[in-house]
């Protein structure tokens, strides 16, 4: 596909900018691609409206990406969710590692993204923050493994496995800052749902794509994204920057 | 809105729902007949199998696929029956018997590291990469394993996401090969 160049960010983004106060409405330039929202690279996703009517608690295309701050233990230092603000484009998903499906595949993508960024030389200008909210299971030791299983390559830096303290802080930092909802199936009820209770959790399914300047570009939930879906709109974002 | 209800809502706004539902089940997108452009994927030097290219779903044929990726468990459980399914029928000269993995291979995870696992988990049929997810998305294999039945017109004839038995393989298969 194509391969990226590196157009002088701030160039393009005053050209942006200049552009969309001086055309009339339908005229936008190339990028933006007619989106009606200056801040975010890609168009507005189709069910857009929809998701905005159901008022999910989660940020959503155009909104700005949550702050909090988690170690990233693996990294022996902490983490500020909107530290690269002005940087880099981020890409944050929210995880278990006793997962047998979702997670793998959430996982998965930021793998591919994270390949692609190697190949298309953008490694620099991304950064993956999955983000488990099972820190009672998903120790330092297990979060390693679970990364050299999928292969993430550590040397790029630019990849931060965040881990709250605490199941208390798992639920401040994933539920209440970030909206993505999580619920011990323990205690669910077992005859509606019994095939869930092989799984440790419910979770709302949930990726999200930001940009160098904090606002969401793509809030995938409900279904897993295809690695293909993610790897285009990193892409997208990265050379329309 | 209670959780539960949020659980529901955000399954509302997608195709199946939270992460619980990956794993329960799933209806095929593409539906079943739907037919696909084959596609040139590289095969890798394994026990088996030839590094080479394979021109897959090969048209003429019925081919019989499995999407995985190393770091899966239940794609290393997958094994044992799909070898049974291929010393079965997955050597008859009209089908294709492969298996594909989706994950990124080249840099982290070498070619290496798919034959090693290929070795550890018997494989001895024709194993190759879809780096860049162009079979992955014509197919819509969304999650692995993955596995696909489609019959010598490249139609798709059976979708199964998860762990898949010997018989839930084999009857798709016959039912391809003998044209019903």
């Amino acid at each position: 596909m194509n391969t990226h160049s590196s157009p002088s960010t701030v160039d393009r983004r005053t050209f942006l900018r200049v552009t969309a106060a001086t055309a009339v409405a339908g005229t936008a330039g190339c990028l933006g691609q007619g989106s009606s929202n200056e801040n975010v690279v890609l168009d507005e996703p189709d069910a857009h409206e929809r998701t905005v009517e159901a008022d999910v608690p989660w940020p959503i295309y155009g909104d700005r990406i949550p702050e909090a701050t988690v170690p990233a233990p693996l990294l022996e230092r902490s983490v500020t969710t909107t530290a690269f603000t002005g940087e880099r484009h981020t890409l944050f998903t929210f995880i278990f590692t006793r997962c047998p499906g979702a997670c793998p595949g959430l996982m998965a993508s930021l793998r591919h993204v994270q390949d692609d960024s190697i190949s298309n030389e953008y490694a620099d200008e991304v950064a993956f923050m999955p983000i488990t909210f099972d820190p009672e299971y998903d120790t330092p030791d297990i979060l390693g493994e679970y990364e050299e299983r999928h292969g993430v390559d550590r040397e790029l830096d630019n990849w931060y496995t965040l881990r709250p303290e605490s199941p208390e802080r798992a639920t401040e930092v994933v539920e209440e800052t970030f909206g993505c909802m999580f619920e011990s199936t323990e205690d669910a009820e077992s005859d509606s749902e019994g095939e869930m209770m092989d799984m440790e959790f419910m979770h709302t399914t949930l990726l999200i794509l930001a940009n160098k300047d904090g606002y969401v570009e793509r809030a995938y939930s409900g279904d897993v994204p295809p690695p293909s879906t993610v790897v285009e709109d990193a892409r997208t974002v990265v050379e329309g920057w | 809105m209670r959780r539960r209800d949020l659980l529901a809502g955000a399954a509302a706004l997608g195709a199946s729902g939270v992460g619980a539902a990956y794993a329960t089940g799933y209806i095929d997108p593409l539906g079943l007949a739907a037919t696909v452009e084959p596609i040139e994927l590289e095969t890798i030097d394994a026990p088996g199998s030839q590094a080479g290219t394979l021109s897959v779903p090969e048209r003429g044929n019925v081919t019989v696929l499995e999407f995985f990726a190393t770091w899966c468990g239940v794609c290393a459980e997958q094994m044992e029956p799909m070898g049974a399914v291929y010393d079965d029928i997955g050597q008859h000269p009209d089908v294709q018997f492969l298996s594909v993995t989706n994950e990124p291979v080249g840099r982290t995870v070498t070619r290496s590291d798919v034959a090693t696992w290929w070795i550890d988990h018997d494989g001895r049929w024709s194993v190759a990469l879809d780096n860049d997810l162009a079979l992955t998305e014509a197919l819509d294999a969304s999650g692995v394993p993955y596995t696909y039945v489609l019959d010598d017109s490249n139609a798709i004839r059976y979708a199964g996401r998860g762990y898949k038995s010997v018989d839930e393989l084999l009857e798709p298969i016959e039912r391809a090969v003998d044209g019903v």
